[in-house]
C-alpha cells in the first residue's frame, strides 16, 4: 500500500510539474498580449482564456475528450503518428495544464502590467530589438508575479479531478493522480488508502499555495 | 533560449506515448469494482499472461469516453442503461449479463437494528435516509424504485437525502448524519460504523445487472473476448463472490 501511495504522489507531483512547464509559453505569452496590446476581440480571447476557471471541470473535460478523442480534430490528426491522448499520462499533463493556464495567465499579466514601460523604453533606444527587450527587461521585472501564477497553476494542477477523470480515467501506475485516487478508493470503501492519499494531497497542496501566496504578496 | 527549447523538447518527448508494445487488454470497469478488477487482472495476468490494465469511474463518464472513440477492450458498466447509450459501438452479440448485486438497508453500528422489510423506513426513527441521488446515481434509481414498489416512495420522499454516490450514502449512516441508508450488499464489506439491518431478497428488489460488453475501438478484440469468456468461467465467479457480487455465468 505504501508504495502505491507513494507512486501515485510521485506521479502527481511529477505531471504537475510537467504541466506546469507546458503551460508557461502559451501562458506568458497570453499574459504579455492581453497586458500590453489592445486589438479586436481582445474581450473574447479574454473569456476564452478565463474559461477553465468558470466551467465545471467535468465539461472541460468532456471538451478535451472530444478534440483529443480519436474521433476528434486532434485525435485524428494524430492518429497517423500512432500517437493517442486519451487514457495516458499526456491526457493528464493536458487536463492540468488547461485548468492550470488561467490562474498563470490571469497572475502574469498582472506583472506585465507593473512593468514600468519607460524601462523598456530606455532598452529600446539603447539598440535592444523587441525579442531582447522582453527576455532581459520584461520578464526580469515580472518574474515574481510570473512564478508566483506558475505555482498557483501548479496548485491548480496537483488538486484537478474532474477534467482529469474524464481524458485520463483512473488506470493505476498510469494515469491515477491523487485527486482520482481518493475519488476511486473512496468509491471502493479503501478508506485507509484514501485518507492517505488526502494527508499527501494536503500537504502537497498546502506548501504550494503557502509558497504561491508569498510570492504573489506585493511588498 | 535554445537550452530551453531542448528542456521542453524532452519533457514532451517523455509524456508523449509511444504505441503500445505488448497486447494488453484494457478493460473500463464501473467504480464500485475498481478494488475487485484489480484482483481480477492479478490472477488473470498469472493465469494466461496476457496484462488487463483496467480504467474505472462513474459507468456514464466511462460510456462518454467509448463514445468518444477511447481504446477500450471491454466495458463493463453498473447498470443497462449506460450501456444502452452506446450500443453503437459494441460488437454485435457480445453483451452479456455479467454480474447482479443486491439492495441492503444499514443503518449506524451504534444503533444497531433489523428489519423485516424496507417498509419499516416510514417508522418515525428513521428521520434522515441517504440513497443515491436517483436522478443520476444508479444505486439510488434502484433504491426509489424498491421504495415506488413497496407503495412507501410518498411516506418516504421527505425524509431521502439524496447523494452524489452510493458510498457517500453510506458515509452518511457512517457518521450518523443519516438514521439509514440503502446501498448495494457490497458497500458493507468495508463499512466499519455501519450494520446490515435488512439484504433485500433477490426477489423482492429491483434487477440489478453489471452487463459487459466488448467495444468496437478497442485494439485488442481477441483478447477482449478470451477475458470475457473468462470473466464468466468459475475461477472468476469465485472471486465476485468473494467481493459480495453475484456473478451470472454462462
Amino acid at each position: 500500500m505504501q508504495t502505491e501511495i507513494l507512486d501515485i504522489a510521485v506521479f502527481t507531483t511529477l505531471a504537475a510539474l510537467v504541466a506546469t512547464v507546458v503551460m508557461l509559453p502559451p501562458g506568458i505569452g497570453l499574459a504579455w498580449v492581453l497586458a500590453r496590446h489592445q486589438f479586436r476581440g481582445k474581450a473574447i480571447v479574454e473569456t476564452l482564456a478565463s474559461l477553465p476557471l468558470v466551467m465545471p471541470p467535468v465539461a472541460t473535460g468532456l471538451m478535451l475528450l472530444w478534440l483529443v478523442g480519436r474521433r476528434g480534430p486532434v485525435g485524428r490528426a494524430l492518429a497517423p503518428f500512432g500517437i493517442e491522448i486519451v487514457f495516458t499520462p499526456a491526457a493528464v499533463v493536458l487536463a492540468m495544464a488547461i485548468m492550470g493556464l488561467p490562474l498563470l495567465v490571469r497572475t502574469a499579466r498582472a506583472g506585465f502590467e507593473q512593468v514600468t514601460k519607460r524601462y523598456e523604453q530606455m532598452a529600446e533606444t539603447l539598440g535592444a530589438r523587441p525579442w531582447r527587450v522582453f527576455t532581459t527587461v520584461t520578464l526580469p521585472l515580472a518574474s515574481r508575479n510570473i512564478l508566483a501564477g506558475a505555482l498557483l497553476g501548479f496548485t491548480r494542477a496537483l488538486g484537478e479531478f474532474g477534467a482529469t477523470i474524464v481524458v485520463a480515467g483512473s488506470i493505476p501506475g498510469r494515469t491515477r493522480t491523487l485527486a482520482v485516487g481518493i475519488y476511486t478508493y473512496t468509491e471502493t470503501g479503501q478508506d485507509a488508502r484514501a485518507a492517505s492519499l488526502l494527508a499527501v494531497s494536503v500537504t502537497l497542496a498546502f506548501g504550494a499555495a503557502l509558497i504561491a501566496n508569498r510570492l504573489a504578496r506585493v511588498d | 533560449m535554445l537550452r530551453w527549447w531542448a528542456t521542453f523538447a524532452l519533457v514532451i518527448a517523455t509524456v508523449v506515448p509511444l504505441p503500445a508494445q505488448r497486447p494488453e487488454v484494457l478493460v473500463s470497469a464501473a467504480a464500485s469494482l475498481a478494488d475487485v478488477m484489480g484482483t481480477i487482472a492479478r490472477i488473470y495476468e498469472m493465469r494466461t499472461g496476457t496484462r488487463v490494465v483496467v480504467n474505472t469511474g462513474a459507468s456514464n463518464t466511462l460510456a462518454r469516453q467509448i463514445a468518444a472513440g477511447a481504446a477500450v477492450d471491454l466495458f463493463i458498466s453498473a447498470d443497462e442503461a449506460q450501456m444502452g447509450t452506446i450500443r453503437e459501438e459494441v460488437v454485435a452479440n457480445t453483451t452479456v449479463d455479467l454480474l447482479s448485486n443486491q439492495l441492503a438497508v444499514v443503518v449506524p453500528a451504534d444503533r444497531p437494528r433489523t428489519l423485516r422489510s424496507a417498509r419499516e423506513l416510514t417508522d418515525a426513527a428513521f428521520r434522515r435516509i441517504a440513497i443515491g441521488d436517483p436522478a443520476a446515481v444508479p444505486a439510488g434509481v434502484y433504491a426509489k424504485a424498491h421504495l415506488q414498489q413497496l407503495g412507501i416512495w410518498p411516506a418516504v420522499s421527505g425524509k431521502i437525502v439524496p447523494t452524489a454516490s452510493v458510498r457517500l450514502a453510506l458515509a452518511a449512516v457512517e457518521n450518523g448524519a443519516a438514521d439509514a441508508a440503502i446501498v448495494y450488499r457490497t458497500d458493507l464489506n468495508a463499512a466499519h460504523r455501519a450494520s446490515l439491518a435488512l439484504a433485500i431478497p433477490l426477489a423482492e428488489g429491483p434487477r440489478i445487472i453489471y452487463p459487459a460488453a466488448v467495444i468496437r475501438s478497442g485494439r485488442n478484440r481477441e483478447g477482449a473476448t478470451r477475458l470475457l469468456a473468462w470473466l464468466r468461467g468459475t475461477e472468476a465467479a469465485g472471486i465476485f463472490k468473494g467481493a459480495g457480487f453475484i456473478p451470472l455465468g454462462q
